[in-house]
């Protein structure tokens, strides 16, 4: 255990050191934070106020929604980036012959990416309601468990993106179809009640879309842990088995890279 | 006891070309990489693994390092099966492969140690102390808190030794890890590398550079087109020329840089 827990301090003080050593990034980070969240007020003033998609001004909806869906989609990018950048660096040969079991590293990994991306998400939306007004009435709690419940989800996607560049060096391409579905599909920029019939039916078959309406409820409409406890329940469900069959793919994959050698490829 | 196990070890790597092949020309078919190879390296013993490029010798080191699996035989290292203990294995074997871009280039070297130390499960206590040993021995002292970024290829290369020694490991691999240096610091890595047999290290060194293997080596592996051709003790003082004549009369080729050599100062 104090290994494990020595071994992720070493983890998150190398990415916190080099995203310090990136001075420029932050800034930008920052810019395209307010450009975004700007486009989306302008958008929402646009429409008007009488669109209440689920009874919820639009521009809270549209903030929660894209900041929990780039949340997502960056932690699994983040990981992916990381795999591939150590494939093309030759780290990642080198990081599976150290005392660490390739699984145990690459999920340590991804908890430093999510650590990052949280600080994201946390700047998103305090930019939402401290720059454009965006009314929340938060049940702490409730955001607590939607986020430890998705995050066990968005983990899942990261360690199945890193699986299929490990498996086929095809990761983001494979993101990249999954980012524009899942952005769709989710409810992300309108209710997915809009969608027509067969859509929907697919569209509560992603766990984005409960991450994303549990947000919203928690965070929006400041409902209790009880009242979203099926809520919560599905986001569960959703972790413990995607996380299984993440944690298997990759295992697999690597098993199956080390036979052809093919790790390090890119 | 033997420290590093090698028994009827074959490895093929398989290629099979694009989609649309026609549009280029990519190889297709396998390349095998080793022939049934066995061999053993004992405790405190400093085995050179001396080979053409494509020879097998990297295959090798990789196999021990578990990075990749055997298609038929078995590799053990103290004791333990890369293939069904893979993690024991790795927590024994230091590897310094020859990919010097192999860090994470806005730390420091310090920073990189400390980070690879942690993932090598060197007590955090003793960490500090173990990162200016192994500075010191590969002479990077000065260099320790620049950012590896500004590192030349040379110190990229002592970094990686470096590396690979501040876990302290039972067996260390290294791949070609004078390629770079200059001519003192390589003098200084061989004494490091026989200091290290003395500490009960066992080292498998793979190279192409015969005074390499003359400096350092108790015993010689000679492969060639992944089969072992001569597995035989280096006796002290033997010279890089006598290996290099061993050499080119057990693979059968033709020393084509001696005959150069003689060429040039007859016409002088």
């Amino acid at each position: 255990m104090i290994s494990t827990l020595d071994k992720l301090h070493a983890i998150l003080r190398r990415d916190l050191l080099t995203a310090i050593r990136h001075r420029s990034g932050f800034v930008v980070t920052l810019v395209g934070v307010f450009t975004e969240l700007a486009a989306f007020y302008f958008l929402s003033r646009a429409i008007g106020p009488s669109f209440r998609p689920g009874g919820l001004e639009y521009f809270p909806f549209l903030l929660v929604g894209t900041g929990i869906y780039t949340f997502f989609v960056m932690s699994a990018q983040a990981f992916l980036s990381a795999v591939q950048e150590a494939q093309q660096t030759g780290t990642l040969e080198v990081l599976m012959t150290t005392s660490t079991a390739p699984a145990e590293l690459l999920v340590l990994s991804s908890i430093s990416a999510f650590a990052g991306n949280l600080v994201n998400l946390l700047v998103y939306l305090f930019t939402g309601v401290a720059v454009f007004r965006a009314s929340i009435h938060a049940n702490l709690l409730s955001c607590v468990a939607v986020l430890i419940f998705s995050l066990a989800i968005a983990l899942a996607l990261g360690i199945a993106a890193a699986t299929l560049q490990v498996a086929f060096q095809k990761g983001s391409a494979v993101l990249w179809l999954l980012g524009s579905g899942l952005w769709f599909l989710s409810g992300t920029m309108f209710p997915i009640q809009s969608l027509p019939r067969p859509l929907e039916l697919l569209a509560r078959a992603v766990p984005l879309t409960y991450a994303i309406d549990g947000m919203r409820r928690a965070l929006l409409e400041g409902q209790s842990v009880l009242a979203m406890a099926r809520t919560l329940a599905v986001l569960a469900g959703f972790g413990v088995v995607l996380l299984l069959l993440a944690l298997t793919g990759l295992s697999l994959s690597l098993r199956r890279a080390r036979l052809n050698g093919t790790l390090s490829f890119y | 006891m033997d420290q590093v196990v090698f028994e009827s070890v074959r490895k093929t790597f398989r290629h099979r070309p694009a989609l649309f092949n026609w549009l280029g020309k990519e190889r297709g078919g396998e390349t095998i990489a080793l022939k049934d190879v066995s061999f053993s390296a004992a405790s405190a013993e400093v085995l050179v693994l001396l080979g053409p490029n494509g020879s097998g010798k990297t295959t090798a080191l990789k196999l021990i390092s578990t990075i990749l699996l055997p298609d038929a035989g078995s590799v053990r290292v103290g004791g333990f099966d890369a293939r069904r203990d893979a993690g024991a294995v790795r927590r024994q074997v230091g590897v310094a492969v020859a990919a010097e871009r192999s860090f994470f280039p806005r730390l420091s070297a310090r920073e990189n140690l400390d980070f690879f130390a942690a993932l090598d499960e060197v007590p955090r206590r003793q960490r500090a102390q173990r990162i200016d040993e192994v500075l010191h021995d590969t002479g990077l002292e000065e260099q320790a808190d620049t950012l590896v970024m500004k590192f030349s290829s040379g110190m990229y290369q002592r970094l990686g030794i470096a590396r690979a020694l501040v876990k302290r490991p039972c067996v260390l691999l290294l791949d070609e890890p004078t390629r770079s240096l200059d001519a003192a610091t390589t003098a200084h890595f061989w004494a490091t590398i026989r200091g290290l047999a003395q500490q009960e290290t066992t080292v498998l060194l793979a190279t192409h550079n015969f005074a390499e293997a003359a400096a350092v080596a108790d015993r010689l592996l000679l492969l060639h087109r992944g089969e072992l051709l001569a597995n035989r003790l280096v006796g002290e003082g033997e010279s890089a020329d006598a290996l290099r004549s061993f050499y080119f009369r057990t693979t059968g080729e033709i020393d084509e840089a001696r005959g150069a050599i003689q060429r040039a100062r007859t016409a002088q």
